[in-house]
């Protein structure tokens, strides 16, 4: 049987709420399934401008402010609910060139871990990898499901450039970066999969909730 | 068309921002004083939500290749126009071949200036035209605007000119409803946060406002789970120096939360520059309400004076 502690719901200002969860006894991606419920729920309730998951929370911004009282009352039983909604999710598959010039960091992470690179790539590509949410950049998730075993510190000495696409390990994620930005990431691979195109009808290819996997287009030396 | 002969420190085009789509990473930008740039373009006869320039600093230029009807908000940046000083506040008819030299803000920070007429930019990004200086998309090319740009504006003649309008007043004192972390932070860095002077850091931009006090810090080691953040979201890094996140602020953070400026004084921060001091004060969701609602009748009390001076 389980137990869910009670979420705490705290107002922010006039207009928004942040609802939090994250001393729930469920595992993150457990506790996370039911916030993504209860963002659809909300969003879908047309009385939000925003609506943004973050690590087991939730931040809701109403389009008015008189409404507040209502969610204040409503979002405890909203969230008894929604572990029985069912959950709208995408499946992404990003082809991934791994080591070589487009992965820099992969022998770092191979040696860090006692492993051979094959050993690296078996372990990132083989994964199931969570969008648990957006943020940082437009189009950059926050993944779970980073096999223990490649868990690997940032660079001390962060890069100034690291190029669109590439993919990476930062402690106990890992990530991929929707444009060239500074960062201080284990660079193990480059995708080609297109991130974020903020000319396209829908910027971002990823939403929370989405599931990928890095599968092997290449292991370069 | 207008040209930027000198943008200055910082000059970028913002309406007021794009919402809806915060969960996918994407900020909010637009003008940081909403209200400078809701009375500017309604003395030019523009809707409220037209693009406008917003000018950091001033030391700026801009040639007009048309005749157009303008109005400068904000900060008195000391406008002329061929020479003749121009008030902020009001609006002017201006013609092809003018030029508008800014001198530098003493007073304030930021200038906005409406344009009368439709801004052809290219097609907007998630509802708005604003410019994501960090994202680097939006406005004319995703990037404040560098000498020798032009904007396509097509003039509008919709108002009377010579019209004028008050800002509400700016202040130092700004308003804040208490943040959900204030349990998790000592008592002691709380009271510290509020009975101090805090004063701008040069390191300031349009993210946040970093603030410092050669008095106090409110260092702490607390980690916490990322949550949303907004522009207004005072977060506090373990440095102990607060930042007040602003309009191109990111839309996650995870440093504990001292509050957030209550919506109606986020404007004050378009003119508090690198060196002003300012203090906070906490203060209840109704009085937030409450100064909500003052400006918004501010802004009914200009439309119904506007629709009259306009028929008469």
């Amino acid at each position: 049987m389980t137990t869910y502690s009670s979420p705490s719901i705290t107002v922010l200002t006039t207009h928004c709420i942040y609802f939090d969860v994250s001393h729930s006894e469920q595992t993150i991606l457990e506790t996370q399934k039911k916030v993504w419920a209860l963002a659809q729920l909300c969003q879908q309730s047309g009385d939000f401008i925003d609506v943004v998951p973050a690590n087991n929370n939730l931040t809701l911004y109403l389009n008015d402010p008189l409404r507040l009282q209502y969610w204040l009352s409503a979002l405890n039983e909203h969230w008894l609910e929604v572990s029985l909604l069912k959950f709208n999710s995408t499946h992404h598959k990003l082809p991934t060139r791994y080591g070589g010039v487009h992965g820099p960091d992969i022998k770092h992470v191979a040696h860090y871990h006692n492993l051979s690179v094959d050993d690296v790539v078996q372990l990132h590509s083989s994964g199931t990898y969570h969008v648990l949410f957006l943020g940082f950049q437009p189009g950059f998730a926050y993944l779970s499901g980073l096999d223990k075993k490649l868990y690997t510190p940032r660079r001390s000495d962060p890069r100034t450039s690291v190029p669109k696409g590439s993919v990476a390990i930062g402690g106990e994620q890992t990530g991929i970066y929707p444009e060239t930005s500074p960062g201080g990431w284990q660079i193990i691979g480059h995708t080609d999969f297109k991130l974020f195109d903020i000319n396209a009808p829908s910027p971002c290819a990823f939403a929370p909730g989405d599931t990928i996997e890095f599968t092997i287009k290449e292991v370069l030396s | 068309m207008i040209t930027v002969v000198k943008p200055g420190m910082q000059m970028s085009i913002q309406d007021q921002g794009r919402t809806g789509s915060r969960h996918l990473g994407i900020g909010q930008s637009g003008c940081i004083d909403p209200y400078a740039q809701i009375i500017c373009n309604r003395l030019v006869g523009n809707p409220d939500n037209c693009p406008v320039l917003e000018i950091t600093l001033g030391l700026a230029e801009i040639k007009f290749d048309n005749d157009y009807y303008i109005a400068l908000h904000g900060t008195d940046m000391k406008a002329t126009v061929n020479g003749n000083p121009i008030q902020p506040g009001w609006s002017y008819y201006i013609k092809k071949g003018d030029v508008l030299k800014l001198n530098a803000a003493r007073h304030g920070f930021r200038s906005y200036l409406a344009i009368g007429g439709i801004w052809q930019l290219p097609t907007p990004i998630l509802g708005s035209y604003s410019t994501d200086l960090t994202a680097k998309f939006g406005g004319l090319h995703g990037n404040a605007l560098n000498p020798g740009d032009s904007i396509d504006i097509t003039p509008q003649y919709k108002t009377k000119i010579g019209l004028g309008a008050m800002l509400p007043p700016k202040s130092t004192h700004i308003r804040v409803y208490e943040g959900p972390h204030n349990k998790l932070l000592s008592e002691q860095s709380i009271d510290k946060f509020i009975n101090h002077s805090w004063h701008i850091s040069p390191s300031s931009n349009r993210m946040g406002a970093r603030l410092s006090s050669d008095e106090c810090k409110l260092e702490h080691a607390l980690s916490l789970p990322s949550m949303a953040v907004m522009p207004g979201s005072i977060q506090l890094p373990p440095s102990g120096e607060p930042i007040v996140l602003l309009n191109d602020a990111q839309t996650t953070g995870g440093y504990p939360l001292l509050g957030t400026v209550i919506e109606a004084d986020l404007r004050h921060f378009a003119q508090l520059k690198p060196g002003d001091f300012l203090h906070f004060e906490f203060v209840s969701l109704n009085e937030a309400t409450k100064a909500q609602q003052k400006l918004t009748s501010h802004l009914n009390q200009l439309k119904i004076a506007l629709e009259y001076k306009n028929k008469q």
